[in-house]
């Protein structure tokens, strides 16, 4: 018996921000749980595995072949938004008004660790531009140096074609004090100011 | 035990949901890496302040010897944003830091690695389309590191030759070399530029416009140099191939 209780609470430490002790909590509600709860849990984690692939034309997570927001017909067919992982989809979603199609790079550039341009989903990227009269593409990889590269890469990359290339604003996240920004976000702060 | 010191971000490498190792070259330790809690996250106390490039006031956390301490303060110097925010300089420093990577061993400090890195990149940031630049960088930081590639004769008797041979890692007159094959045979030009290179100072270097062709030739003798000791190519070479 305490093999099996020790063995859950290895694997459960393999999540990640989960230690050790959050890990023996979690083994002791898990089997203190009702039977069909705990099994829910285990089937939906067999079930996405075994059916979650990535869609065939952004690289979101689905489980068909095209996901639901690229088979969705009410959103905006002209723009892209391009992330990183599927998991900053979802972020994007919560903010209601940018109802358009997402294309996942799945990653960013990386010269020194090796990860270069064929690395990661760009061509893709660049024959659905060319594919679909795509008008606008907003780059919305993480604001820091790998995502930065990699944005300007695309944008070099598309130049030739009439679209046109955007870039999510920088600044000071809201609710913070202006005294604790650093230098280089408060400039970039104070670079994309506008009129109020 | 916490300790203080300035140094330069090389490279950062995501670590569980949040945190970050962070690698540093600093003035008084050398190559340490540091383990930086939750800097992702958005309001995270650390700011811009662990991104590749940024010359910081670093405090850290841990044993002497301890293989990850955790980086607890990181006040930045210098962001030399302007470097990370164009793509082609930016490939450029890459190549400069992989270097440094490859060749500086870890916990080993070296003050004049870590002069000739912030000044190199403060010239970056002024001019960064100078292959020039990068070259003088590598046979400096091969010669301060032990493995500068000898141009200026025969590694062995020191007679004049002018093949470079990438497997002795310096010139054979034509006695010394025999029985081996000839590897890479040197213009004058080129020698001139190597023995100028490491006279120079830094400061006079945008005084100097030697040919392209020199420089190129220059760059890939000492890659092929870099390849044979390390053992593999230049990541940051093949992404700029690519």
């Amino acid at each position: 018996m305490h093999g099996i209780i020790e063995n859950l609470i290895s694997e459960l430490t393999r999540l990640p921000g989960i230690g050790r002790k959050t890990a023996q909590r979690l083994a002791f509600f898990i089997l203190s749980m009702p039977d069909a709860e705990a099994l829910s849990i285990a089937k939906a984690i067999e079930k996405v595995k075994e059916k979650a692939r990535f869609c065939s034309q952004c690289y979101n997570i689905t489980e068909n072949e095209i996901c639901e927001i690229c088979s969705d017909e009410s959103r905006d067919r002209s723009r892209i938004c391009v992330v990183e992982e599927p998991s900053n989809i979802l972020v994007i979603e919560r903010v209601k008004g940018l109802h358009c199609l997402y294309h996942v790079l799945l990653g960013a550039l990386s010269p020194i660790d090796g990860i270069t341009p064929e690395k990661l989903k760009i061509k893709e990227l660049v024959q659905r531009v060319r594919r679909d009269g795509i008008q606008e593409i907003i780059m919305a990889t993480n604001p820091n140096t790998k995502g930065e590269i990699t944005a300007q890469y695309i944008r070099e990359l598309l130049s030739p074609m009439a679209v046109k290339v955007t870039r999510i604003a920088y600044g000071l996240p809201m609710g913070s004090d202006i005294e604790f920004a650093d230098e280089v976000t408060l400039g970039k702060a104070l670079e994309g100011r506008r009129e109020l | 035990m916490l300790q203080r010191t300035e140094g330069i971000v090389l490279k950062t490498s995501p670590f569980g949901e949040a945190d970050l190792i962070v690698t540093y070259l600093t003035s008084d330790h050398g190559i340490i890496r540091t383990f930086a809690k939750s800097p992702r996250k958005i309001k995270s106390r650390f700011g811009s302040s662990l991104e590749p490039l940024t010359c910081a006031r670093i405090s850290f956390w841990g044993r002497e010897d301890s293989a990850l301490p955790r980086l607890t303060q990181s006040d930045i110097i210098h962001s030399f944003h302007s470097i990370r925010s164009t793509l082609n300089c930016f490939l450029r420093v890459s190549e400069v830091i992989e270097l440094t990577l490859n060749f500086l061993p870890e916990r080993e400090a070296s003050k004049k690695v870590y002069a000739l890195l912030m000044n190199t990149m403060k010239v970056m940031e002024s001019e960064c389309n100078t292959g020039l630049l990068l070259v003088f960088y590598k046979l400096r930081l091969l010669e301060a590191v032990g493995f500068l590639p000898r141009f200026s004769g025969c590694g062995r008797c020191g007679k004049k030759g002018d093949c470079f041979y990438v497997s002795h890692g310096t010139v054979l007159c034509g006695s010394c070399s025999k029985g081996h094959q000839p590897s890479i045979r040197l213009s004058p030009g080129v020698v001139n530029l190597y023995a100028s290179l490491l006279g120079w100072s830094i400061a006079k270097l945008d005084r100097i416009k030697p040919p392209e062709a020199f420089v190129s030739e220059l760059s890939a003798v000492i890659d092929e140099h870099v390849k044979y000791i390390t053992e593999r190519s230049l990541k940051t070479k093949s992404f700029r191939a690519s």
